[in-house]
């Protein structure tokens, strides 16, 4: 559903302390009267995405949450081009839980799948032209100026030579119905769209000034940490509180739904208290799995379990029987594995609440504060109204915080202890007791034709599906009045119907759709171990951009093809990508590396974007280094080419840490790495150089910060197969 | 009690003795740049400087500080304005997610003072211990080498608002 892009009205309103607001307001929507905001409290959440004040500060609060992805930027440029008001010169927060914010592709505050900017771009420039031209029809009535003598610049009326601030005329401004569809400019007009701003986050980042909900510091607030099961699903049998409670600082030892809560003065004196404390737990079904098994069980379903056929174009069979009469000419089948992978965001979660006469206030740093009011409102029982929800900077995101275990943790943490409450998971928390990219395995078998085009495509993954997880998660916060058996229902139902006839998007998401695949096949096979499941930056793109990468140049390779040209062969109906990939092979054309260097090239398009990579490595000594990645990425217009650039440099290094080192394990249940000695992370000395290249786009802008991952693991793998011969066919790459 | 020299200012710390530094200038003095990432010296989001030297805080009881002076980011900025460092952090638009980035800048300082003009393999050696999770790493050395030629000292300009389309940077 989308919401913003509905006929809408503006609301305005001046206020004495906080000038003009601007909101959407929906018709049928709930709000009415006075605005949902007391702008004298900091504390407050707006229903709004403007205020002007009348000392003209223009405060944008910003719907979705950066978490480093450069969307404060990016949206306060968008608003900004139309309003006019340079994005440097705004005060950029961030908006409370309203659904007035919710994105408008997902009709829920979420931040993830790369949209925001696509899905923000119209609307917002909407409000922004919109906004600037209320205050232009005011200042015309306030100057005695017809408005086709005003222009404005930077926050500014200008007539003739006099330049009047926004917040001269907010008194006019308020009392004047708000025009609607005002026209958008012509990109050829963009003053902020298309430059390279600086981040508005970037000085407090570089003087530690910017806030992570694990600075925040309430009066009276203690700090919990939480002693969970080592093997994910099993609860309390019996636990012995004397050695914790004995441990200086510690206030109260409390047993919740996930496990033992020591709450101390201190954070560190609850993380040593909670080492001290004895708990045995019962054994769930996991406990019966190690990674071994959990491969063994993948392999089985793959080759004998009944799998769910997602698309069914051509005939397959036919495509793929051997001995088939020419024009086939090449038939290859391989299998391709990823692991189970924690996101390690360098910010631990963490939450702080207090609960205070009926009335909630969390501060932490999430992608779904919406979701996070909810698990609040379903577990204390307060009215909505009544929760505020201060989200601050997330110290990284990547699907993790996506999930708000956390949430629930802390309230009833909160409702134990009668103050304020901080929890921060441990490292060690992270990475053993989170939520994790769900290992795959994955057939693909092809058939190439004598033209050097792909004439039958099969591609099955055998794995586990994210929405259970999703749904286990997130209903019970997007309903905080369902019922729990309602939920539990719900999930099985979901779980039951996953496994059998239908398939989870993200599960099979882009085993096919980057190229021209008129015959194909794409199918599923659930495998669910009950460990939980999450989305990880590009989801199911970060196995099969793998899977599907690495057969092309095995197929290019068979065909005796060069790679470009074979993958431009399956482009022929996608200009987009065929541009991306032309004009990457044009730059690996004109690439000359140092003797020992090999090149390797992969694409793949998620997101709405697509992108290609050039991966220049080294084999010594079994040795995988990786010098340099090139990109050309086409992600339609460019709002801001040097954060564009920045998502592509992260994007490659959070996938080359994928590539060479990620590995999640499991022994009899358990997780078994637990910080980065033994879970490492891309270091600065094996950190590649990175290129861009932005393709030139007016189209509207479309994601930027998952699709830069996929290619790089298949780029790698096959430079690696140039330098030594060595097909990897499985993540993390380890030569034989 | 511990007294040491925090950012310039005598303080004194009466708490458990085997408290580690970064959670007594966390939690007791309340600043909160130097963060928490893996509380095992693995990291080096936690990095201060203790007596000039970059040092990993998470796993370094205060004891340690005894008698030292202890410089945290809030402590890096001259009475003039941005350390030369921060100030190009900002110009290359280096922090993503920012989490790491006040150890990044520290153990980058300590860098140029003992090496004012390093190669990118001193670059290297000495920021390998702090771990960037959003791949900022490009930008980091671009940032440390743009400071390290950058003759101004601590009194440098502030940065360009903008960046011209072909990111040679300007001001506005
Ligand atoms: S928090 Fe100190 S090294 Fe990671
Ligand atoms: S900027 Fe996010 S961890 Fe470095």
């Amino acid at each position: 559903m989308t919401t913003l892009s509905r006929r809408r009205f503006l609301k305005t309103s001046a206020q004495a302390s906080g000038g003009l607001i601007v909101a959407i307001h929906l018709p049928g929507c709930a709000f009415g009267g006075a605005l949902p905001i007391d702008v004298a409290d900091d504390g407050f959440v707006p229903n709004a995405f403007l205020q002007i004040t009348q000392h003209n500060e223009i405060i944008f609060y910003c719907p979705s949450d950066e978490m480093g992805q450069g969307i404060r930027t990016g949206l306060a440029t968008v608003i900004g081009e139309e309003l006019d008001v340079h994005p440097a010169s705004m005060t950029v927060v961030s908006a409370g839980s309203h659904e007035d914010y919710n994105n408008p592709e997902y009709a829920m505050q979420l931040t993830g799948g790369s949209n925001a900017v696509r899905a923000f771009y119209l609307p917002l420039r909407q409000i922004g032209a919109d906004t600037r031209a209320l205050i232009l029809q005011a200042a015309a009535q306030d100057l005695g100026i017809p408005t086709s003598q005003l222009t404005t610049r930077n926050a500014t009326v200008i007539a003739g030579d006099r330049h009047y601030p926004y917040g001269d005329f907010l008194v006019t401004a308020s009392s004047l119905p708000l025009p609607e569809n005002t026209t958008l400019k012509n990109s050829r007009d963009f003053q902020f769209i298309g430059q390279e701003i600086t981040r508005v986050d970037a000085r407090e980042k570089a003087t530690g000034e910017a806030i992570f909900g694990i600075d925040i510091d309430v009066p009276d607030q203690v700090a919990a940490v939480v002693v969970r099961p080592p093997v994910a699903g099993a609860t309390v049998t019996s636990f012995d509180p004397t050695a914790a409670l004995a441990s200086s600082g510690v206030l109260q030892v409390v047993e919740i739904s996930s496990g033992i809560a020591v709450v101390a003065d201190s954070y560190w004196q609850a993380s040593r208290a909670a080492k001290r404390l004895q708990v045995t737990w019962n054994n769930p079904a996991l406990s019966t799995v190690s990674s071994d098994s959990m491969r063994a069980d993948l392999t089985a379903a793959l080759y004998d379990g009944d799998d769910a056929v997602t698309d069914d174009t051509g005939d397959i069979d036919s495509a793929l029987t051997s001995g088939a009469p020419p024009p086939q000419v090449i038939m290859h089948s391989a299998e391709y594995f990823a692991p189970l992978l924690a996101h390690a965001p360098m910010e631990p979660v963490n939450a702080t609440l207090r609960l205070r006469n009926g009335e909630a206030d969390l501060w932490t740093g999430v992608q779904a504060i919406g979701a996070a009011q909810g698990l609040i409102e379903r577990i204390t029982g307060y009215p909505r109204e009544n929760i505020r929800v201060h989200n601050q900077y997330l110290g990284g995101g990547f699907g993790r915080r996506a999930s708000l275990a956390h949430i629930i943790e802390v309230t009833e943490i909160a409702l134990a202890v009668n103050k304020p409450v901080q929890l921060v998971w441990s490292r060690e928390d992270d990475i053993r007791h989170g939520l994790y990219r769900p290992a795959s395995l994955m057939q693909l078998s092809a058939a190439v034709d004598d033209t050097g085009r792909i004439s039958g495509w099969r591609a099955k993954r055998a794995g586990g599906n994210l929405t259970p997880d999703y749904m286990r998660n997130s209903l019970p916060a997007l309903m905080p009045n369902l019922p729990e058996f309602v939920l539990d229902g719900l999930t099985a139902a979901t779980d039951y119907w996953l496994s059998r006839w239908s398939i989870d998007g993200s599960s099979v998401e882009g085993l096919h759709e980057t190229y021209d695949l008129p015959t194909r096949q794409i199918s599923h096979v659930t495998v669910d171990h009950g460990l939980p499941l999450t989305f990880w930056r590009s989801v199911g793109h970060s196995y099969t951009g793998f899977a599907v990468e690495s057969m092309m140049d095995e197929l290019a390779e068979a065909a005796d093809i060069d790679p470009v040209v074979f993958r431009l062969k399956q482009l022929e109906s996608k200009p987009r990508m065929y541009e991306v990939v032309a004009k990457a092979g044009e730059l690996l054309t004109a690439m000359s590396v140092p003797e020992g260097h090999f090149l390797g090239f992969a694409a793949h398009s998620s997101f709405a974007t697509d992108v290609a990579q050039i991966a220049e490595v080294s084999v010594t000594d079994n040795l995988i280094k990786v010098h340099r990645v090139t990109c050309v990425v086409n992600c339609g217009t460019a709002v801001n080419p040097d954060i564009i650039r920045a998502q592509l440099e992260g994007s490659v290094m959070f996938a080359l840490t994928a590539t060479l080192h990620g590995k999640i394990d499991l022994a009899e249940g358990a997780i078994v790495q637990s910080n980065f000695h033994d879970y490492p992370i891309l270091r600065m000395d094996e950190a590649p150089d990175v290129d861009v290249f932005i393709m030139p786009s007016d189209e509207k802008p479309t994601g930027i910060g998952e699709p830069g991952v996929p290619p790089l693991a298949p780029a790698v793998a096959n430079a690696v197969y140039r330098a030594c011969g060595q097909r990897l066919r499985e993540l993390p790459l380890r030569l034989a | 009690m511990i007294a040491f020299t925090l950012n310039g200012q005598q303080v004194e710390f009466a708490g458990d003795p085997e408290t580690p530094l970064l959670w007594v200038v966390r939690d007791t003095f309340k600043l909160k740049g130097s963060k928490f990432g893996c509380g095992a010296g693995l990291c080096g989001a936690c990095t201060m400087h203790l007596n000039g030297k970059a040092i990993k805080t998470c796993v370094l009881p205060v004891t340690v500080a005894a008698g030292k002076t202890v410089t945290t980011i809030e402590g890096l900025a001259g009475d003039h304005g941005l350390h030369p460092l921060q100030t190009a952090w900002i110009t290359h638009n280096v922090p993503q997610c920012g989490y790491c980035q006040s150890g990044q800048i520290m153990a980058a300082a300590a860098l140029l003072e003992e090496t004012p003009t390093p190669s990118s393999v001193d670059i290297d050696r000495a920021l390998s211990g702090n771990i960037c999770r959003c791949g900022c790493y490009p930008r980091i050395k671009a940032a440390v080498l743009a400071a390290s030629n950058s003759e101004a000292g601590a009194g440098d300009d502030e940065p360009a608002l903008f960046y011209d389309a072909t990111g040679q940077g300007g001001q506005a």
